[in-house]
């Protein structure tokens, strides 16, 4: 018999961001890519890929963009998806319903939404998985910066319009805010946009889920 | 040695490589995977980063039939496809390589139909293998890099004369971002001088290129190809030293070990799958397992008498095909007969096994391989062999 944890990657954390087809397959891949790019500043092993099944030239579709994060090289190289997410993000707040962004989490893992509206309201719609989350976040990214719509850097090309230009910027320093996965200041080394990262990560509103299961219960 | 460490995909490596190669004419036509090499080549010439013709094909027969003629008329010329993009092409391969004609495609694998499946399987590839082409496969972006230019003056060395398919898995390797340490343009320059051709397609000096002949010349010229094909072997060598000592990355041309050494199991493979399976493999070195990884660089032409050398140190060799090759004998894939042609005329006795493995472009698990490497342990235990191959995961 195999041993259960043979294939263990215990210094890996994974991100995993949903976001909608054409409208922000590129602010999706951009928060995983301003995180991977950060943590390498920092020496870590790092890895930052789309899904490649979604599909990002069908608009308004549900696709995802995923990170890696490693104190160790990373094992599980080729795969296709993140299995075990320790933050998930939404680039768009309607994605809480009736699509599984929760399936699979870690314990302990937070949840970053693009949305001006209260972490308890959005947690409602929110129907499975839900037991090994820990944070919900929210940022209205919208008020601080415009989604850049473009299909440059699809399908493993290089994106020529910039790193952390729209809404991909704030989501990416409320992730750091609420998580620490790497230095703030190295963030705002490797994004353009770093007013509207500075402005989110003071704006940022974190919710501890077990205060929000205890109010609604 | 690091000089410009990036992050980028196996698309774009490949596309930095053909810039660094000062191609001259490239013809693309999209499918995925590839789409990417020709997407990021577009933006180079576009944005005056490469100055070459970028033509649209009106297929991949078209895109072949382009690139035969720019090849032809002294151009060093790239194009690429997947899939069933590549099979689309089959009557112009023989055509390049018979002229000698050395330039360059990018395959980034994809499942043939049916279904439309745009996984990774190196089927699309290998029913190109017989062709008179090169051909290997990168199991990393960075490979992907070096091997377009190794490719390019292994193919353009007058000794040689021969067109190259330079394969990497799809979506593996040509998406997902790995580190990759770009050479500088005065290194390239330094290791791939500019491609002369001998018989230039010129109006002012005119000549026929690919005309009919009669049938008994036909031996002649093949027996010519088969001897191009067979000096491929020095210049391999040859030209991987030099890379190495230009960029500071030395490969063997033929074969990679990894945790070989003692060891009496191996997994035989090539692409990016051999990276999953050597981390397997550590960790079964840690269990105390003699198991290792033997992944295979470079197809075509096949390097028989370093297989057989590599293979027969070990007891069994379990040989992990990601192709479909349907009533075969052994009924596995081309890489298990390829491996036991190899080994036939050895006085070892090496248990090879065939796993047919990562179809459609699923992923081959960590634990697959921990099954298939428990099906080799237990042959090595026993001595029996109860069946010669298996399809993964059905039948193991």
């Amino acid at each position: 018999m195999i041993k259960k944890d043979l294939f263990a990657e215990p210094g890996l954390k994974q991100i995993t961001v949903w976001g909608r087809g054409v409208y922000e397959n590129k602010e999706a891949r951009d928060v995983v890519v301003s995180l991977t790019e950060a943590a390498a500043l920092e020496g870590k092993y790092v890895q930052a890929w789309e899904n490649y099944v979604d599909l990002p030239d069908r608009i308004y579709v549900p696709v995802r963009a995923y990170g890696k994060i490693s104190s160790n090289p990373i094992e599980s190289k080729y795969v296709y998806e993140n299995e075990a997410p320790d933050i998930v993000v939404l680039t768009e707040e309607t994605l809480v319903k009736g699509v599984d962004i929760l399936a699979g989490i870690k314990p302990n893992a937070t949840l970053i939404i693009n949305s001006k509206r209260a972490p308890e309201y959005l947690f409602k719609f929110i129907k499975s998985n839900t037991e090994n989350l820990a944070k919900i976040v929210t940022i209205d990214a919208n008020n601080l910066s415009t989604s850049v719509i473009t299909l440059s850097g699809a399908e493993g090309a290089t994106d020529a319009s910039g790193i952390g230009k729209g809404i991909g910027a704030p989501l990416a320093a409320a992730i750091v805010k609420a998580t620490g996965i790497v230095s703030f200041n190295n963030l705002l080394d490797i994004i353009v946009n770093k007013s509207a990262a500075r402005k989110a990560y003071d704006q940022a509103i974190i919710a501890n889920v077990h205060d929000l299961i205890k109010t609604y219960a | 040695m690091k000089t410009n460490v990036k992050r980028m995909s196996g698309c774009v490596a490949t596309a930095n490589a053909v810039k660094l190669a000062n191609v001259d004419v490239i013809c693309s036509y999209p499918i995925r995977p590839y789409t990417g090499i020709m997407s990021e080549l577009a933006r180079m010439v576009a944005d005056g980063e490469l100055d070459a013709e970028f033509v649209l094909g009106e297929g991949e027969h078209g895109q072949l039939s382009v690139v035969y003629g720019a090849s032809a008329a002294g151009a060093r010329a790239f194009t690429g496809s997947s899939g069933v993009g590549v099979t689309y092409a089959m009557e112009v391969y023989s055509p390049i390589s018979g002229e000698r004609l050395p330039l360059q495609m990018a395959i980034a694998d994809r499942t043939l139909d049916p279904p439309g499946d745009f996984g990774s399987e190196h089927t699309d590839a290998l029913c190109c293998r017989d062709q008179g082409w090169i051909q290997g496969w990168a199991a990393s972006p960075q490979e992907a890099l070096d091997m377009t230019l190794l490719y390019y003056r292994i193919g353009e060395d007058p000794r040689v004369l021969l067109p190259q398919y330079a394969c990497q898995d799809g979506y593996f390797v040509s998406h997902i971002l790995g580190e990759v340490d770009v050479p500088t343009q005065e290194q390239v320059n330094e290791f791939l001088p500019p491609y002369k051709n001998h018989h230039v397609l010129d109006t002012r000096d005119p000549q026929i290129i690919g005309a009919q002949m009669e049938p008994e010349m036909g031996p002649g010229t093949q027996y010519q190809r088969h001897l191009a094909v067979e000096n491929t072997y020095k210049v391999f060598e040859e030209v991987h030293d030099e890379f190495g000592k230009i960029f500071g990355r030395q490969y063997d041309p033929w074969l990679e070990e990894y945790m070989t050494e003692d060891a009496e199991i191996v997994f035989f493979l090539q692409g990016a799958h051999a990276v999953t399976a050597k981390n397997v493999v550590k960790h079964l070195r840690n269990l105390g397992e003699k198991v290792g990884v033997v992944r295979l660089r470079t197809f075509r032409p096949f390097p028989t008498k370093q297989v057989r050398e590599c293979l027969k140190r070990f007891k069994v060799v379990g040989v992990v095909d990601n192709s479909v090759n349907f009533g075969i004998s052994c009924g596995s894939g081309v890489l298990l007969t390829e491996a036991r042609a190899a080994l036939y005329n050895n006085d070892e006795k090496v248990k090879t096994i065939g796993f047919v493995a990562g179809l459609g472009g699923s992923m081959i698990t960590q634990n697959e391989f921990y099954q298939m490497f428990t099906i080799l342990k237990n042959i090595n235990k026993t001595g029996k062999v109860e069946k010669e191959s298996y399809w993964v995961p059905f039948e193991l």
